[in-house]
């Protein structure tokens, strides 16, 4: 049981009743002064992760449904068709495919930002929901795995991006960006899925003691054997703190490497040195906003997922959302001004087509949802904890980054140097493709929940058994204890 | 020797596990023979334990230098092997050499950190061992190691001091 | 294998001015197409149909670009630009390529499409800054009796691969093994090219420009001479000799 030996009520001394409720106020404000015996947090994770209801399967039915037909089935027939049902020619060589490559390894940004950079700063309100961030790395990282097999002509050839000895002593190209996305994003793949699973060996142990039948040999296989001996804690929490750490560079450098198939481009409007930044916010920008709205679902939708997630951490992520979106204006801005003030000829022709072209109201949705919006709203308290508010906040933001995305790639690459060439996107195949990696990501995620333990039940008591609360003169105030 | 019988007290909380610790040392009973299982990372100074080693940083290290080397390899020992010209760049190319390095780098760090835990901890790991299920509702056991005659000494000592319960640790499959 | 000598700064490099280039004569270019038909021919390009063409999906190596001044019917200065792959010394479309499929052929100085190692990633065709490059998006047909019309010297590409204008190198090659089963070197005007050879106004002129004494070298050296999108420096071996100016349209 957590030690809070001055907060415990019986504990105190007879004082104000205000202290009295100020301090119940501060309990039920924070998830961290608002201990329950462990035996009693698990049983909740463990009452939350088996119990399903009929409405979660009907869901999952449609979801399997729009699976099949949209991602499956036409990408089937893309395969065996060619390229030439989706929408890209002669000048767009890349359309709604890249965009959402880019767009969900956006999305994938937030789960490290959350778990490792909050963790590096020892934000301890990011305690209990870690993990439900992170999956939505590892799921987002698979959507834009599948998108890039999506765009290639010859995707039964794909392993030629791999570096491997042959007999015809080709290698890939690393000159190349792609060769780049490659590496990074195997990568980041594989580093955001070990540091998943390293934190969830403890819950699995806690699984494996609390269930039976098929979880119970389920969460005995994963569970590994752990006991958590002195041992065992003291590798895990380096490795921990080491990935925290490590993924940070990891995570930029991802992104940034994205940001280079188009930098690295001499195309009008690609070649900008600032894309490396941009495209690193703009991947924050999408992804927290992301994780607010899974938040609020998992928290609206799960059971006993209101003691985890409280007001207090959409608040937090409310701030972070306005705080990213006034950084993306900010490079936004940078990006655009030396456009317009230097570019040369084919620049401005760029610029005049975003604004006023046939999808420009695309590029004043994008500056509206994305900074307006969140100025207009996210500055209020109010309304940061207001998951209605904020689901719809983010889903804007999200719409808004998709545009952004969409007016990076097949917009741009409609203006070239050569006028004769200029044709416009027509997205067709790709909008059921699309659809079906939004349905595969929520299904995935959806499943995933039955199973693993979505709040990282050891996190969150070691971060209560952390803070402690103390009187400060007359104010009582939150102590919290480094326990590195 | 005689044969060694293992002790599992159980302690609801910090305090009297850190003070059955102090006073297992008092007892005789060294370091090495005590092992703290719980639900939360209880650190080293929490419980007055020395510190335990680990072969993760090592091998981080390790892995990151063997990262470095893949990485130079695929940046400078490829194009040396299979040169191609392309685009009127240089055949080892500055910039994305570095990038390639950076990655396998860290790919070799993180990989082999993730491994070190495996390595270090020995799992995966199925056989029975010495384990209560309440450790995981946070209760923190004490595994103690030591010989028959002291076994009641210690268990007296610990039930004064407040463990839930003290008895023959069993080798149970998990 | 020869030297790679590309110096780690650009600004070190001893450029050369190729050894296979072309110079189209701007002002006899009658903007007839020939050279388009005569490719496609040649190499074994596939009709797209006119849905596809219209939206940008046309398979020609060579594209003619009219260009005129004014409103019909008051137009002067109309003016036809057969646009190919530049085979650029410097080019952007092969460092992008994941696989190595788009790389530099020192032997020849020519831009080489691979199609056999091409996975479709397209990079390629958006870095090109003359849009020359074009992509299979299906397996088109060829009704009978077309498939008697191909040429047995080139590829016939499948769907999901990159190709482009290669100078003809098919025609390359055999100019060269014939001139080294002879025991001489190639004659300047003994290579030509399919969009050359069916030229009726002679507007390309294609030869060794590592030869000062070849027509293509003369012709480049011309003061009408200028180079696509010369400040890009992808180093085109195509020369564009630009027209007299004319007063208003001739005829």
């Amino acid at each position: 049981m957590a030690v809070l030996a001055n907060s415990a009520p019986h504990a105190q001394p007879h004082s104000h009743p205000t202290e009295q409720d100020h301090e119940a106020h501060l309990r039920e404000e924070h998830l961290m002064l608002d201990p329950r015996p462990r035996g009693e947090m698990n049983a909740m994770v463990m009452e939350s992760m088996q119990t399903t209801s009929w409405k979660f399967w009907v869901v999952t039915a449609i979801l399997v449904v729009v699976v099949a037909v949209c991602l499956v089935y036409y990408w089937g027939l893309m395969i065996s068709v060619g390229l030439g049902i989706a929408g890209v020619n002669r000048p767009i060589y890349w359309g709604i495919f890249l965009v959402n490559t880019v767009f969900w390894i956006g999305i994938s940004h937030a789960g490290t930002f959350v778990s490792a950079l909050l963790r590096v700063f020892k934000a301890e309100f990011r305690r209990p929901f870690t993990r439900a961030a992170e999956l939505m790395t590892t799921f987002g990282l698979v959507q834009a795995g599948l998108s890039i097999f999506m765009h290639m002509g010859r995707v039964w050839l794909a392993y030629w991006l791999f570096p491997y000895p042959n007999e015809r002593g080709l290698w890939p190209n690393f000159h190349s960006p792609l060769s780049w996305d490659f590496l990074a994003i195997n990568t980041y793949l594989l580093s955001s899925t070990m540091y998943l699973f390293l934190p969830l060996i403890p819950d699995l142990a806690m699984a494996r003691d609390r269930s039976t039948g098929w979880r119970k040999v389920l969460y005995r296989v994963l569970a590994l054997g752990f006991r958590g001996t002195e041992g065992e804690w003291t590798h895990l929490r380096f490795a921990m703190n080491l990935f925290a750490f490590a993924i940070l560079p990891v995570m930029f450098s991802v992104h940034t490497i994205v940001s280079w198939d188009f930098a690295a481009a001499m195309r009008p409007g690609w070649s900008s040195t600032i894309f490396g930044p941009y495209f690193v916010i703009g991947a924050l920008q999408s992804g927290l906003s992301a994780v607010a709205m899974v938040l609020i679902v998992v928290r609206g939708t799960m059971k006993n997922m209101k003691y985890f997630i409280r007001p207090e951490h959409l608040d937090a992520l409310g701030k972070l959302m306005l705080i990213i979106s006034m950084a993306w204006a900010y490079f936004f801005f940078n990006d655009y001004m030396v456009q317009w003030y230097n570019g040369d000829k084919w620049t401005d022709i760029l610029l005049r087509f975003h604004e006023e072209g046939p999808l420009g109201w695309m590029w004043y949705a994008m500056l509206f949802f994305n900074i307006v919006v969140p100025w207009l709203v996210l500055w209020n308290k109010n309304f940061r904890r207001n998951p209605t508010i904020l689901f719809i906040v983010g889903f804007l933001v999200n719409v808004a980054m998709w545009f952004e995305r969409y007016i990076i790639i097949p917009t741009s690459l409609s203006i070239n140097r050569f006028p004769f060439t200029y044709q416009f996107y027509k997205p067709n195949v790709e909008i059921p493709l699309s659809i079906g990696t939004v349905a595969l990501f929520v299904l995935l995620y959806m499943l995933a929940s039955r199973i693993i333990p979505l709040v990282p039940v050891w996190e969150v008591q070691e971060g209560q058994m952390a803070h402690s609360l103390r009187k400060y003169g007359k104010e009582t105030v939150v102590t919290v204890r480094d326990l590195d | 020797m005689s044969d060694k019988t293992m002790l599992l007290a159980l302690f609801p909380d910090l305090d009297p596990a850190a003070h059955a610790v102090e006073r297992l040392r008092e007892m005789g009973v060294t370091d090495d023979h005590v092992n703290i299982i719980s639900g939360i990372p209880v650190t080293d100074a929490m419980l007055g334990r020395p510190k335990q080693p680990s072969n993760v940083p090592s091998l981080a290290l390790a892995g990151a230098f063997g990262g470095a080397c893949l990485g130079a390899f695929l940046a400078f020992g490829v194009p040396n092997l299979y040169p191609l010209d392309v685009g009127g760049q240089p055949l080892f190319p500055g910039p994305p050499s570095i990038v390639v390095m950076f990655e396998m780098t860290m790919l070799g760090m993180l990989i082999s950190t993730f491994l070190g835990v495996f390595l270090d901890s020995r799992f995966p790991s199925y056989t029975p061992k010495e384990y209560v299920a309440e450790i995981s509702d946070g209760k923190i056991a004490i595994l103690i190691e030591c010989q028959p005659e002291e076994e009641a000494d210690i268990e007296t000592a610990m039930t004064k001091l407040g463990a839930e319960s003290v008895k023959h640790a069993e080798a149970q499959t998990l | 294998m020869a030297k790679h000598n590309i110096p780690e700064v650009k600004a070190n490099w001893d450029i050369t001015p190729g050894i296979w280039g072309m110079s189209i004569d701007m002002d006899v270019c009658t903007g007839c197409q020939a050279c388009v038909a005569a490719c496609a021919m040649e190499n074994n390009i596939t009709f797209v149909g006119e849905t596809d063409s219209g939206y940008g999906r046309a398979m020609h190596w060579i594209r003619i670009e009219h260009t005129w001044e004014g409103e019909y019917p008051d137009v002067a200065a109309t003016s036809f630009q057969p646009v190919l792959c530049q085979q650029c010394g410097n080019a952007p479309c092969e460092p992008v390529c994941p696989v190595f499929a788009s790389v530099h052929s020192q032997s020849e100085d020519l831009n080489l499409q691979v199609y056999n190692r091409c996975v479709g990633t397209r990079y390629c065709a958006n870095n090109c800054p003359y849009q020359v490059r074009v992509f299979n998006f299906r397996d088109y047909d060829r009704p009978e009796p077309l498939p008697n019309q191909l040429n047995p010297d080139v590829t016939v590409r499948r769907r999901g691969i990159m190709e482009k204008c290669t100078f003809c190198i098919q025609r390359i090659h055999k100019g060269q093994d014939l001139a080294e089963s002879e025991g001489r070197d190639v004659r300047d005007g003994e290579v030509v090219p399919a969009c050359a050879q069916a030229c009726p106004a002679d507007a390309i002129v294609f030869g060794r420009l590592d030869d000062p004494e070849s027509r293509v070298s003369i012709m480049a050296k011309n003061g009408r001479g200028v180079k696509l999108l010369e400040d890009l420096d992808t180093l085109p071996r195509v020369t564009y000799l630009q027209e007299e100016k004319t007063h208003g349209r001739t005829g």
